[in-house]
């Protein structure tokens, strides 16, 4: 009798932890973004203000913000079509050695990053490759692993018939793609865009070794306001700056997919 | 809307180079406004014939002809078919109304006037009211319909339905049936379908080809392949239970039943005799115009009818018929009874070329003549 309301108190339980996982490494960030002063062992700051606002926005995070926006979306829009090709390919099993082609797109995962970079960026200086383009492509490489995962998945879910039948009906293959294809992959279609966006969002190794601080994104003003001290409330709002796009992001992608769902 | 013919002509399909056709020089008339059917086991390449048909696979060879016209090389949308699966298909993402107005809109019909016809053909379905429905809103049965009203819609010059009915239980494809025979008098569209249900083919169908390994075995209207199988693998694909091997002499079908007239001359040689169990009358085992007598070895209920199986040890060894009973009337295991097989009811198959068969009864039935005896 006392196991079935114990389970939705027990879930909401473990939802309310969860949440608070989260949102907690927030507060500080918070506190710290509007405290102008804020030394030990005050539980609060001391002074509260908007230094680190000015402070950050003096140290070119808007432009920065700009650049790791239009980054994102770059690799996203590049890398979400070529995904949806690979992982379509893949899952339809008429591509020859499959498995190994799926190997050779999921290595951005295994390798690391930094040796990969530090090797690419001679080879893209003597092919005299323009520095923000050998950023992009390199980023779209590092995306593909997870658009293709995430494609493939929706397409080996996906049934063809849906599509052979619109033909039947009188649609061509473009429109079928247009009018069918499209909006049942769509919530799939976002979830890939969203990941390599923040690829492309989130990235420091490959911007700041093959960009050669030619591209001045979110998280290379961070990590350089990091590095320095004395600036807390800066780095705050400099971090949160680059928190907050991703989660509203996330939010209308989960929204739009439960649309879509109904 | 009125149908167009259509004409299949020495189709033939090679999935994979080096595998057996999955058709083989398959060729099919279907009149105007008519409908035929395709009945075969799954495997048989049923299916095949429907995606030939839509151009949604290639043929090998053969070719697909529509008001005479040959459509090889012309694309699924340009052939004027539509199809409906087994699987409904609807498309999630649109309301009940907007997926029977697909084919409008792909067209360029203004959305006003397509939703408008797409109101009229789901009030076709006896569907009319549910347009503005979610299609998960939709039960199994609901969903064919507006899948058959998204095909009517589409004007088709061929309908094509591949086991459109087949998921459906047995009361809702009552039901479809009785749509679709409804939907013929008013539309009079041109109708080839697949199914593996012989009495589906017989409640829908003009004429039917028999499928079998990818090659046409017989094509006929349905009294006339009930009554006279082409083969032994017809006759099981029809619903056949009684498989008789003997020998033909002097067009008399000779096995353990004895000697039995048949109805036309057939050539002399060893033969299987098949009889309809529905044709088939039990009688007293005493009645003087009874053609064999045996021992009912197994007895299943169907309704009110009983489905009995009657085994006849005659010269050279033992054979079972199997019989329907008249309703309300039982026989039980063990009883001698009589039975009366109607000339016109006989009919002999060549005898199947794999030797190495089985030759009915099973060996359950065998053991239980054995406790009997013993």
């Amino acid at each position: 009798m006392s196991a079935a309301p114990a389970v939705p108190a027990a879930s909401r339980v473990g939802r309310g932890l969860l949440g608070l996982w989260l949102v907690l490494p927030v507060v500080p960030l918070l506190l710290w973004a509007f405290a102008d002063r804020w030394s030990f062992p005050a539980l609060l700051p001391q002074e509260w203000g908007v230094r680190g606002l000015t402070e950050a926005a003096a140290s070119g995070a808007g432009a920065a913000l700009l650049r790791s926006t239009l980054l994102g979306a770059v690799v996203a829009v590049l890398a979400t079509p070529l995904g949806a090709m690979a992982g379509r390919a893949l899952a339809s099993r008429q591509v020859p050695g499959s498995t190994a082609v799926l190997a050779v797109l999921m290595s951005p995962l295994v390798l690391p990053p930094f040796a990969v970079a530090l090797g690419l960026d001679v080879l893209l200086l003597r092919l005299r490759v323009p520095a923000v383009l050998g950023v992009v492509v390199l980023l779209v490489v590092a995306a593909l692993p997870y658009t293709t995962i995430t494609m493939r998945a929706a397409y080996a879910a996906h049934d063809r018939g849906f599509e052979e039948e619109a033909r039947l009906l009188g649609a061509s293959r473009w429109r079928t793609v247009r009018s069918v294809q499209l909006p049942l992959l769509a919530p799939a279609l976002a979830g890939a865009a969203f990941l390599a966006f923040l690829v492309g969002w989130s990235d420091y190794v490959v911007t700041l070794l093959i960009g050669g601080g030619r591209l001045t994104t979110l998280p290379l003003v961070l990590a350089s306001a990091a590095s320095a001290t004395g600036n807390d409330s800066q780095v705050a709002v400099l971090s949160l700056t680059s928190v907050l796009p991703p989660v509203a992001l996330l939010a209308v992608v989960t929204l739009l997919g439960r649309r879509g769902r109904r | 809307m009125t149908g167009g013919s259509l004409q299949l002509t020495g189709l033939t399909r090679v999935h994979h180079a080096g595998q057996p056709p999955a058709l083989d020089d398959f060729s099919l008339d279907v009149p105007a406004g008519s409908c035929v059917a395709v009945l075969g086991p799954s495997g048989s390449g049923k299916s095949t014939v429907l995606r030939l048909t839509a151009g949604l696979d290639e043929p090998t060879a053969g070719t697909v002809r529509v008001d005479g016209v040959d459509l090889a090389g012309v694309v699924p949308e340009r052939r004027g078919m539509a199809m409906v699966f087994q699987r409904p298909l609807l498309f999630p993402h649109l309301t009940v109304r907007d997926n029977v107005a697909f084919a409008d809109r792909v067209r360029g019909v203004p959305r006003k006037v397509a939703r408008q016809r797409a109101e009229d053909f789901l009030e076709l379905v006896q569907l009319g009211g549910y347009g503005g429905r979610p299609v998960r809103a939709l039960s199994g049965g609901q969903e064919q319909r507006v899948a058959l009203a998204r095909a009517l819609a589409a004007e088709p010059r061929v309908l094509l339905l591949d086991e459109a009915f087949s998921a459906l239980d047995a009361a809702l494809r009552e039901e479809m049936h009785q749509l679709l025979a409804d939907l013929r008098m008013r539309l009079d569209p041109t109708i080839l379908l697949v199914t593996h249900d012989h009495a589906e083919a017989d409640a829908l169908a003009d004429t039917v080809a028999v499928l079998d390994a990818g090659r046409l075995r017989q094509q006929g209207q349905m009294r006339s392949l009930y009554a006279r199988p082409a083969s032994l693998v017809v006759s099981r694909l029809l619903g056949g239970r009684t498989e008789v091997r003997g020998v033909v002499r002097d067009g008399r079908h000779e096995s353990p039943l004895g000697a039995l007239d048949l109805p036309e001359q057939v050539p002399d040689g060893p033969a299987v005799l098949v009889v309809r169990h529905e044709a088939v009358r039990v009688t007293g085992s005493a009645d003087p115009a009874a053609d064999v007598v045996g021992t009912v070895v197994r007895a299943r209920r169907r309704g009110l009818r009983a489905l009995v199986t009657v085994e006849v040890v005659g010269a050279g060894g033992e054979a079972t018929v199997e019989a329907e009973l008249e309703p309300g009337s039982d026989a039980p295991t063990g009883r001698p009874v009589g039975l009366r097989l109607p000339v016109e009811a006989r009919w002999v198959v060549p005898v199947e070329g794999a030797a190495g068969e089985p030759a009915r009864p099973p060996a359950g039935a065998s053991g239980m003549r054995r406790d009997r005896s013993g």
